[in-house]
């Protein structure tokens, strides 16, 4: 068994900042449990999971144009039931989130503080323009995600400050998210993909695309969305836009894969994204069938592309 | 804490764990039930949430045991194997005994957990449900197909007994 922690449990949000000097903020604890059984120090630990004023899972601001506003403290699992569907790409993304268990327990907060480029919640997230809300000794200030996010386990936390909530300006309704592991669950992401847009008459329009673990943070697939923006998805334009991400990521070898093969996933999953444009099912992001498993073939057949043949060293 | 609808004696728990009474609330819910209550249906297997043999269930939801400090969880209601039967689940571990779904049974304390918190949500379980509900909990003997057996036996045994 692993000794015990020192662990304080506030009631009032007030409360947490002035605890957080030489301690860490726990909330589901499914990855600091892991790395403080992996020898990780044992902080003092302020449990973010009993305040009574805490942001409710989910509030839908009111207005012509609502904004979605989670709670970064409450389980994943309790977040999405409450979105009941207004936030696809993020449900496909929980949907392959680690397991049942840990979705139960883990955060929206805990996925961004630990800055990890692989966290799943983030490219969704990211996609959709996310704002996050951090809560300090002085009250509350507003940081796009973007920005939040600062490099591999990096993120824009100064002493004593934690996340609140995360708002989410109401995404449009197609959007989806799709994910490359090594197994259907618990499998940290060889990458994955997460967009949304609006399709106009078959012309997209405000196109977000976002991709995990082929940079130091999620990144913003900014060369791909210029390629599609205003755009049909002829073969061609399909073709540029999957050439584009090329230059919009920077993928490293690691454990999991190496950054030739994460080129060539990278191609596959924006071709499916683009697959996933049909008339027929405006929402297309609503199906459970968005985790590729690396079989998935990721080759792109048109003739000149440069990730079609042998030039990548997988 | 109520564990199996009872509270729960943290000094006596302090006291089998060898810890002083406010050092509990620090210590995995896990440990806090096997050697603080005797409570060993929740099995320790990887220790870090990868194989669902310490799911226990907080407030109705399955949890990994081992990734929860008892102090988050003071408010809430616990439901470990131990209780399972007197909770209403007695029908599922009976089908699990009749369909054969345990071989070795380490990981089974915690199948059942994760099955029966589906069961309460979903009352009639699609295998995807199933599948979704079970992917955290590894079993490398049995087999997952039996599991599927027993849910369905028992989703349609309690569906029979309501109408």
């Amino acid at each position: 068994m692993t000794g015990p922690a020192r662990l304080v449990r506030p009631r009032r949000v007030a409360e947490v900042s002035a605890l957080l000097g030489g301690a860490r903020p726990v909330a589901g604890g499914t990855d600091l449990l892991v790395q403080r059984r992996a020898g990780a120090p044992h902080h003092s630990l302020v449990d973010l999971t009993g305040l009574e004023d805490a942001p409710p899972p989910l509030r839908v601001t009111a207005g012509p144009s609502p904004s979605l506003v989670l709670s970064a403290v409450a389980p994943i699992a309790v977040v999405v039931d409450a979105l009941d569907g207004r936030f696809p790409a993020l449900a496909d993304a929980a949907a392959f989130f680690a397991s049942q268990q840990i979705r139960n327990r883990a955060t929206i907060g805990g996925n961004l503080a630990t800055g990890s480029p692989a966290a799943d919640t983030v490219p969704p997230l990211l996609a959709a323009g996310a704002v996050v809300t951090i809560r300090g000794a002085d009250g509350e200030r507003e940081a796009p995600l973007e920005d939040f996010l600062l490099g591999p386990r990096a993120v824009d936390l100064r002493p004593a400050e934690w996340i609140l909530a995360v708002t989410v300006p109401a995404p449009p309704a197609a959007g989806g998210y799709r994910k490359v592991g090594g197994r259907r669950a618990l499998a940290i992401s060889f990458l994955d993909l997460a967009w949304q847009w609006r399709a106009d008459d078959g012309v997209l329009r405000d196109v977000r695309l976002a991709m995990g673990s082929v940079a130091p943070t999620v990144v913003r697939l900014r060369g791909a969305e210029a390629e599609l923006e205003g755009r049909r998805v002829t073969p061609d334009v399909a073709h540029a836009a999957i050439a584009a991400v090329q230059a919009d990521i920077h993928p490293i070898d690691d454990l999991r894969a190496s950054a030739g093969y994460r080129r060539r996933c990278a191609a596959g999953l924006l071709r499916e994204a683009l697959g996933s444009i049909d008339a027929r099912h405006p929402h297309p992001a609503a199906s459970h069938t968005h985790l590729a498993l690396p079989t998935t073939s990721t080759s792109c057949e048109h003739p000149t592309c440069p990730v079609s043949a042998g030039d990548i060293v997988a | 804490m109520r564990v199996n609808g009872q509270s729960v004696d943290l000094a006596a728990a302090a006291d089998a764990l060898g810890v002083k009474v406010d050092e509990v609330a620090g210590t995995r819910l896990l440990d806090v039930l096997r050697d603080g209550l005797g409570l060993t249906g929740a099995k320790e297997g990887c220790g870090m949430g990868e194989c669902g043999s310490c799911t226990v269930l907080v407030d109705g939801r399955a949890v990994c045991s081992c990734l929860v400090l008892q102090g988050q969880v003071t408010d809430a209601d616990v439901e470990t194997v131990e209780g399972l039967a007197d909770r209403g689940g007695a029908d599922l571990q009976e089908a699990f005994v009749r369909r054969q779904a345990v071989q070795c049974g380490y990981c089974i304390p915690g199948v059942l957990m994760s099955c029966a918190a589906l069961l309460e949500r979903v009352p009639e379980p699609t295998d995807d449900d199933i599948r979704g509900a079970l992917d955290g909990n590894l079993c490398r003997c049995t087999g997952y197909n039996r599991f599927h057996d027993a849910v369905h036996d028992v989703a349609r045994g309690r569906c029979a007994g309501a109408s």
